[in-house]
């Protein structure tokens, strides 16, 4: 396939021609997807081959589609994306990993950081080299961002970056850090913030990751002690960082379903197809029958509503309040789906089996945090209340 | 009505409430508004969601017509002869301990019935030679039972006969179109019974302000507004893609349907109170008409059930494929 950027390129103007054509490239089995489609319970060793297909993936031209020609993509929209990694997903991979960032963090990047700065660190993230993490939360602010506290300074030449952010998706693997920093006064809440791409290699930067209790280490802790931000480093406007953040969690809570939401697709393909995750030669049981219904019921509600996101999106309608049905949507069919697999094999809790075993116990207990994670269901509801019922 | 309703920028909706509104006495709705001229194309996308839409308006006025026994029966058209406006098909309907029953819907007076008979093939009989029996379920769907005695007519008195081979097929696509109707007509009645719930908690006070001020009941509501989120989109999948959905698709549309409508009908009672029981208030009327959608055509319960089967013991991934997704014809 062709890397260079051409005027006329059939993949990138025909998205189902270039989901067929990534069809034909998966089903001839390459080394680095079947590397990553193992079951890994190594944080390490699945950040490392998840590296790895990436950096294929970029090279063979693949994940630069749907990216725009002046960031280092091929052109096309999200559609191709949604394609790529749907046929990853049901072909057996079992995460994004660090990498669900590109579907969050990403698309902000691109729509609103400094062109050359997203043109030098957009393929670097796309070929797993550079990853990025997402610095929002605080230790006291939560469900309620607009009281974040870091501080942002005006110095020559930029800003000085002082605070600490907690609960930061994936910062042990990142070098790169969004943060977003308060450049107003605390009582300015929403409106005095600003969002900054913060180096994690600077000095004056302390990553201390946090072991969570299904045995991953994805989140962690950032200090930041006078950490200097050039002026270049600021995505969207000084003092635009609401907008900033906003955007990103239409994201994380709207588009990102379809994502995720294709790895539960094949997480139950794959514990039907190969008797995992219990590691079992069957899995489940009549006595199921009824639990993985829902589940059915639950991922079909998800991939329909975040497929009419992905058309909004590839659209350029507004994504609006379409976010909050998807995420909530999103977590109930993760929710079903592993309460289905823990009913059919209540042994996972008790550590017997394989990696799959392992890897689906890891799973199982994740799925009891994501109404948590990326704005807690209850926030959903509320912006549901307000915006949506209008209620007094 | 309020901002539960959504689908307002829908002009067949609108128009097919209004027509709804406005029969009484007067002309038939279905005639008034040209819906048995959509019948043949079905086959078109846009001509499909018009006709779907009738259902959800039907749901939101809690009125009936013979409309979805016109659909079940559209497919056996080209092996029926009936006039245009007259097929209407009867619904098989059954029970552990109560056995089989037919029934219909709307007021077939003067209309050719079509009852199938999977296996056998499917009949054509005349309304008028049958005694119906009125059953009377809350939110005013208008159904009567065929007597058993109906099921068996004499030969003498079918007007028709249709043959297996061409019922089969039939019987396969009627049973996906009548399926998602009664999904969209559960989704109008479910979305009404959640916007009267919505209005009432924005004005009944408790504790000096309005009980739609606590977070609790706003929560109630926002999930049953979830609810109706997720029903609409995969009943819109559905019409959109319509003989390009998966197998069993129809019964997913069908069993959320039924699961999500009943749970938005006891949230939305939950935030009304005792009032919301009573047949002073209309929550009963659209909560009814939800339960009894709901026992039509397969329910919840027994359709969820035999999904997780049918999964577990074929492997079978009962998605809709990504490649449908992206070569669909309503793609943007």
């Amino acid at each position: 396939m062709s890397h260079f950027v051409s005027p006329e390129d059939p993949l990138r103007d025909d998205q189902p021609a270039y989901a067929a054509a990534f069809e034909g490239w998966l089903a001839a089995g390459p080394a680095a997807f079947r590397d990553a489609a193992r079951p890994i319970v190594s944080s390490e060793r699945r950040a490392a081959a998840t590296r790895e297909l990436m950096r294929t993936l970029f090279d063979d031209g693949w994940s630069r589609y749907g990216w725009p020609t002046p960031a280092g993509g091929l052109g096309g929209d999200i559609m191709h994306r949604a394609a790529m990694w749907e046929a990853l997903a049901r072909h057996g991979l079992p995460t994004m990993a660090m990498f669900e960032h590109l579907e969050i963090l990403a698309p902000t990047l691109v729509a609103m950081g400094r062109p050359a700065f997203v043109a030098q660190v957009l393929p670097t993230f796309l070929r797993g080299q550079e990853c990025w993490s997402q610095g929002f939360s605080e230790p006291d602010a939560g469900s309620d961002l607009a009281s974040l506290r870091t501080r942002a300074v005006p110095i020559d030449g930029g800003h000085v970056i002082t605070g600490r952010k907690i609960w930061t998706s994936w910062a042990g693997y990142a070098r790169w850090c969004l943060v977003l920093a308060r450049t107003g006064s605390v009582e300015d809440r929403h409106r005095g913030l600003t969002a900054f791409a913060v180096d994690l290699r600077s000095p004056g930067v302390e990553v201390r990751a946090i072991g969570q209790a299904n045995g991953t280490d994805e989140l962690a802790e950032v200090t930041f002690d006078g950490v200097p931000v050039g002026p270049d480093r600021v995505i969207g406007d000084l003092g635009g960082g609401w907008r900033v953040a906003m955007h990103i969690l239409s994201h994380e809570r709207g588009t990102f379903a379809w994502f995720r939401h294709c790895l539960l697709q094949g997480y139950l393909s794959g514990a039907l197809e190969t008797g995992s995750p219990a590691g079992a030669p069957e899995f489940g049981s009549p006595a199921g029958d009824g639990a993985l219904g829902q589940a059915v019921l639950d991922l079909a509600a998800v991939r329909a509503a975040s497929y009419a996101g992905l058309r909004a999106q590839a659209a350029d309608a507004p994504l609006g309040v379409r976010a909050p049905f998807v995420k909530l949507l999103l977590c109930a069919a993760e929710r079903s789906l592993n309460d289905w697999v823990l009913e059919s094999d209540p042994t996972l809790a008790l550590g017997v089996g394989d990696d799959h075993a392992a890897v689906a116990w890891q799973e199982y207990l994740f799925s009891r945090i994501v109404t948590v994670y990326g704005g807690s269901q209850q926030m959903q509801l509320d912006t549901i209340a307000k915006q949506v019922l209008r209620l007094p | 009505m309020n901002a539960a309703l959504d689908g307002v920028d829908d002009p067949f909706l609108e128009a097919a409430g209004q027509a709804l509104r406005a029969a009484g006495d007067g002309p038939d709705p279905l005639t008034a508004l040209g819906w048995w001229d959509l019948l043949p194309d079905l086959g078109d996308r846009d001509v499909r969601a018009a006709a779907l839409a009738l259902f959800r308006a039907h749901g939101r006025e809690l009125s009936s017509s013979v409309a979805l026994g016109a659909l079940l029966a559209q497919p056996f058209r080209a092996s029926a002869p009936a006039a245009p406006g007259t097929l209407v098909a009867t619904i098989a309907s059954s029970a552990p301990g109560r056995g089989a029953r037919l029934l219909v819907v709307g007021d077939v007076r003067g209309k050719v019935l079509l009852i199938d008979r999977p296996g056998h093939g499917a009949d054509l009989v005349a309304a008028s030679d049958l005694e119906l029996r009125p059953l009377a379920p809350a939110g005013g769907l208008a159904i009567h039972e065929v007597p058993v005695g109906g099921v068996e007519p004499d030969r003498s008195a079918r007007l028709g006969v249709i043959a297996e081979r061409e019922a089969a097929p039939a019987r396969v696509r009627a049973r996906f179109l009548g399926r998602l109707a009664v999904a969209w007509e559960i989704l109008g009645a479910a979305e009404s019974a959640l916007a009267l719930a919505v209005t009432y908690a924005g004005h009944r006070e408790q504790f000096g302000r309005p009980i739609g001020t606590f977070q609790a009941v706003r929560h109630l509501l926002a999930w049953a507004r979830t609810d109706c989120a997720a029903l609409g989109s995969v009943a819109a999948l559905a019409t959109s893609l319509d003989e390009l959905a998966p197998a069993r698709y129809d019964e997913v549309v069908k069993a959320l349907a039924g699961r999500n409508g009943r749970r938005i009908c006891e949230q939305a009672l939950q935030v009304l109170g005792a009032v919301g029981f009573t047949t002073e208030h209309r929550h009963h009327a659209y909560h009814g008409r939800v339960l009894a959608l709901d026992a039509l055509l397969g329910s919840s319960a027994e359709l969820t059930h035999g999904l997780g089967a049918w999964v577990r013991e074929t492997g079978t991934d009962p998605s809709v494929p990504a490649a449908t997704l992206w070569s669909s014809p309503d793609r943007s």
